[in-house]
């Protein structure tokens, strides 16, 4: 039977259907530019939810991160993040934000702090940006308000006894209660599946009717990361107005909804001002020339060109296929750029796991100039049509430095106004 | 349904098996257990079994008790564990394989059944409707069309007419159990005057074969299938409305390397192509209470076959026809949509307890549209949506999209409406 063959002409493809590609394409699409997302999905279900800008420096928090990241400008000038202008950054926060927003999950604006926000197994962290649904949960920790945490009869991701355990010095008003999730009465319950239940009014009211009994004078309630998966605002207004208390999300471990949600808002939402999405495909093959770039892709029925003006590179580390480490060597497998890369396997890792250094094999990535070209073997671009963004990048370490989020999403908007410069 | 024992000497090794089926690039040895495939599988929980489990265990060797768990028939082999998975794992390859290890006797004596009426006769029906008895109801129903609505006295219904544009396999469950439903797709034919036909031999759209596992009998399916559209000479192949059978027809041919001189066309994209072209000029002016209707996905047909462009002609010609505003998508949708429980065979299997409870999340997905009526272009999701809305108490109806293209045209006859509500029946 005769494959069928087609052919998209775009302005601009995105490889890569992360935090970074779809936040290229929020950018891109603002700005008028007809955009192509290629690419399988890869480690974006697996956030908090929280956006991070820099929230550790030399295995220390930070509560400022404009301050740190005028210090890492200092020590690590490479550093993708120290490349770009405070203002950048902001910028990117602030429009991803509001796009977040205006698309249907609402979040908090980039502020002058990082806020410490709550994380599952009872402990805080620094981010910068936080959904609402989870904002009331900081007020009630610096209160150390009189607090129900709950937690659900066959849910793996969540415990609240372990919860109250580690914040029993700091927060002790903190109160506990598993209950039995309506309809989900037996065996293993996933987060998702509770979430997804939740949009339904008749179940979201009927897990309102077994809470409240177990108030006991609680002045907020703490739940796992469930309220609702495409309208979670929505399901935590509701919750909120048939408790009649401040409540709050707690992430959980994955898979977790905050990360499904942000996929899947993506998918949903992008394409309606838009987007050109293919979902399920993974370039195969890319063809450089001076004059434009071809990708292929292979679907089960067809195959596809992508013929486009300039494209962002944003095909993340190892999980999602972006670098590709072999015996010896790490590579950048679609189109065999250069890395920045330890010597030899022996000094991928340093003897402790949690050595403050960090391991060599994280800082390793596609080397750029500062309009974040990729950069040849010569050290000159490889090809001035084409950009790379997010965790793929050398020279940073985003899960000790926990700036994954700003890293995502300030190199994907540097990338978007450098290709949008030389589009015609 | 008990665990059994498979009468084999040698239980089949399942990564050996499966590393040959995978496509480039993907491993299972790449899974990280991270879950998302259990969290996203409406069959999670099942015979205490997910697709998480069923991998590690794989990885450890627990072939034997892999190749005996129920669960296998329980799993609809929608590959939406595929779609979530950062990896790329495809747990329905390895489903495939153990459902082809279960011995004949212990197999789901309604899929099994429905192959084996496939098999008896090269009609290739499941419901066993033979080739002469096709040809008399369709004669039948092309002259109670006639009769009936004078627009249509010219309608015709042809089978094994050579060169013509189209060759279209028939879903058995009209010509055996509803004939009246037969007629809105020929109307939809005439009115755009297209050049179509049936085959004779290997009419039939539908595979139960694929589901037992049985590679021989999904290979004979097809190839009967086949032959038959080569006699005619077709461009293109489509079937009715129907999700599994375009699947294991394009499927079957790439997998068996058989010789098909017809591109694999389905009527969705069809019906956009022509609302587009001004040929079927479809509006929503009879929707005068804004009813809501949402669509369903088939997996067969987005997810594991065509993917998103076809989503999008199906929410094209759904918007057109219902009106703009009163379309509301169902959340997750399109590629990453939920299988609704009946594909893979499982209507068929008499396991209706688990069924229903794997349906609940389509269930509860519909009822979060609000929507009054779901659209699907897929017989065993048509099925599927019913059972469920009766069972869990929903209120919705399930409609072919020929049956709202015919409304909207002022078309449909009085007798093809029973799968309207009260309010639009009567219009």
């Amino acid at each position: 039977m005769k494959r069928r063959q087609r052919r998209i002409k775009t302005k601009l493809a995105v490889i890569g259907a992360g935090l970074s590609g779809f936040s290229a394409a929020i950018f891109a699409l603002k700005r008028g530019i007809k955009t192509t997302l290629l690419g399988h999905t890869g480690a974006l279900a697996y956030t908090t939810g929280y956006l991070d800008l820099l929230g550790a420096r030399r295995g220390r928090l930070l509560d400022d991160p404009w301050a740190g990241l005028a210090a890492l400008r200092e020590d690590e000038p490479e550093h993708p993040l120290a490349r770009l202008g405070n203002d950048e950054i902001k910028d990117a926060f602030a429009c991803f934000t509001a796009a977040l927003r205006d698309m249907g999950i609402g979040y908090s604006m980039p502020g002058a702090l990082n806020r410490m926000v709550l994380l599952p197994a009872g402990i805080r962290k620094p981010t910068l940006c936080v959904p609402d649904t989870m904002l009331a949960g900081m007020e009630a920790a610096d209160r150390r308000a009189k607090t129900l945490i709950l937690d659900f009869a066959g849910l793996a991701g969540f415990s609240a006894a372990e919860f109250k355990a580690n914040f029993l010095t700091t927060w002790p008003a903190i109160t506990v209660q598993k209950i039995q999730f309506p309809g989900m009465e037996h065996g293993q319950v996933f987060p998702e599946v509770m979430a997804r239940a939740l949009e339904v009014p008749s179940l979201y009211a009927e897990l309102a009717r077994r809470i409240s009994p177990r108030l006991d004078g609680a002045r907020y309630v703490g739940l796992p990361a469930i309220l609702g998966m495409h309208a979670p605002d929505e399901v935590h207004a509701a919750m909120e107005r048939l408790l009649g208390l401040p409540v709050f999300e707690i992430p959980t471990i994955p898979p977790a909804v905050p990360g499904i949600r942000l996929r899947e808002l993506f998918e949903r939402a992008l394409p309606e001002t838009g987007l050109e999405l293919e979902p399920q495909l993974k370039v195969q093959r890319a063809d450089l020339r001076p004059d434009g770039i071809t990708l292929y892709l292979h679907g089960p029925m067809e195959d596809l060109e992508v013929e486009s003006e300039a494209v962002i590179l944003a095909s993340g580390r190892f999980l999602s296929g972006g670098l590709k480490a072999g015996h010896e060597t790490l590579s950048e497998p679609l189109l065999g750029l250069p890395l920045y890369q330890p010597g030899a396997r022996k000094d991928w890792y340093r003897r402790e796991y949690l050595d403050r250094r960090g391991h060599r094999i994280n800082r390793a990535g596609v080397k750029t100039d500062t309009d974040l070209r990729p950069l040849g073997g010569d050290g000159a671009p490889v090809n001035t049509r084409l950009f790379a963004a997010g965790s793929l990048l050398a020279h940073q370490d985003w899960v000790r430095q926990r700036c994954g989020t700003g890293l995502a999403i300030a190199t994907a908007l540097r990338a978007v106004k450098s290709a949008q410069a030389i589009l015609s | 349904m008990m665990e059994i024992a498979p009468e084999r000497a040698e239980p089949v090794d399942f990564l050996t098996t499966a590393r040959d089926l995978l496509p480039e690039g993907a491993s299972y040895e790449a899974c990280i257990a991270c879950g998302l495939c259990a969290s996203g599988c409406p069959a999670s929980g099942l015979y205490g079994m997910d697709p998480r489990r069923f991998i590690r265990m794989a990885m450890l060797g627990l072939n034997e008790e892999l190749a005996g768990t129920p669960w296998v028939w329980t799993c609809t082999q929608c590959k939406r564990c595929a779609y979530i998975c950062p990896m790329g794992i495809d747990v329905s390859v390895l489903v495939g394989i153990a459902r082809g290890g279960w011995p004949r006797d212990k197999k789901p004596k309604g899929i099994m059944r429905s192959c084996e009426a496939q098999m008896r006769d090269d009609s290739t029906s499941a419901m066993g409707l033979r080739s002469a008895d096709f040809i008399e109801i369709i004669a039948e129903t092309v002259d109670e069309i006639r009769e009936g609505d004078k627009r249509f006295k010219n309608l015709t219904a042809p089978i094994d007419k050579a060169g013509a544009e189209f060759v279209v396999n028939q879903n058995s469950r009209e010509p055996a159990v509803e004939p009246e439903e037969l007629g809105p797709l020929w109307k939809i034919f005439d009115y755009v005057g297209v050049s179509w036909s049936y085959t004779s031999k290997g009419w039939a759209a539908e595979n139960f074969c694929m589901f037992t596992g049985d590679e021989t009998s999904w290979k004979e399916m097809v190839k009967t299938r086949v032959e038959a559209i080569n006699a005619l000479g077709a461009k293109t192949w489509i079937n009715t409305e129907c999700g599994h059978s375009f699947y294991t027809m394009w499927k079957g041919i790439e997998r068996f390397g058989l010789e098909a001189d017809f591109e694999a066309g389905n009527l969705i994209s069809f019906y956009a192509k022509w609302i587009r072209e001004g040929r079927l000029p479809v509006n929503s002016d009879w929707n005068r209470d804004n009813l809501k209707f949402t669509v369903q996905d088939p997996c067969q047909l987005v997810r594991k076959s065509i993917g998103d462009p076809v989503a999008d002609d199906l929410r094209f010609v759904a918007r057109k026809l219902v009106g703009e505003g009163n379309f509301v998508d169902m959340q997750p949708c399109r590629s990453a949509n939920y299988c609704c429980g009946g594909g893979g065979g499982f209507l068929q299997a008499g396991m209706n307890e688990q069924r229903r409870a794997y349906g609940k999340r389509k269930f509860d997905q519909i009822i979060a549209t609000k929507a009054q009526y779901v659209l699907t272009p897929c017989h065993n999701c048509h099925s599927q949506m019913s059972d469920i809305g009766g069972y869990y108490g929903g209120k919705y109806h399930v409609v072919h999209f020929w049956t709202l293209i015919c409304l909207s045209l002022g078309i449909l006859g009085p007798n093809e409406r029973k799968y309207l509500g009260p309010e639009l029946a009567c219009l």
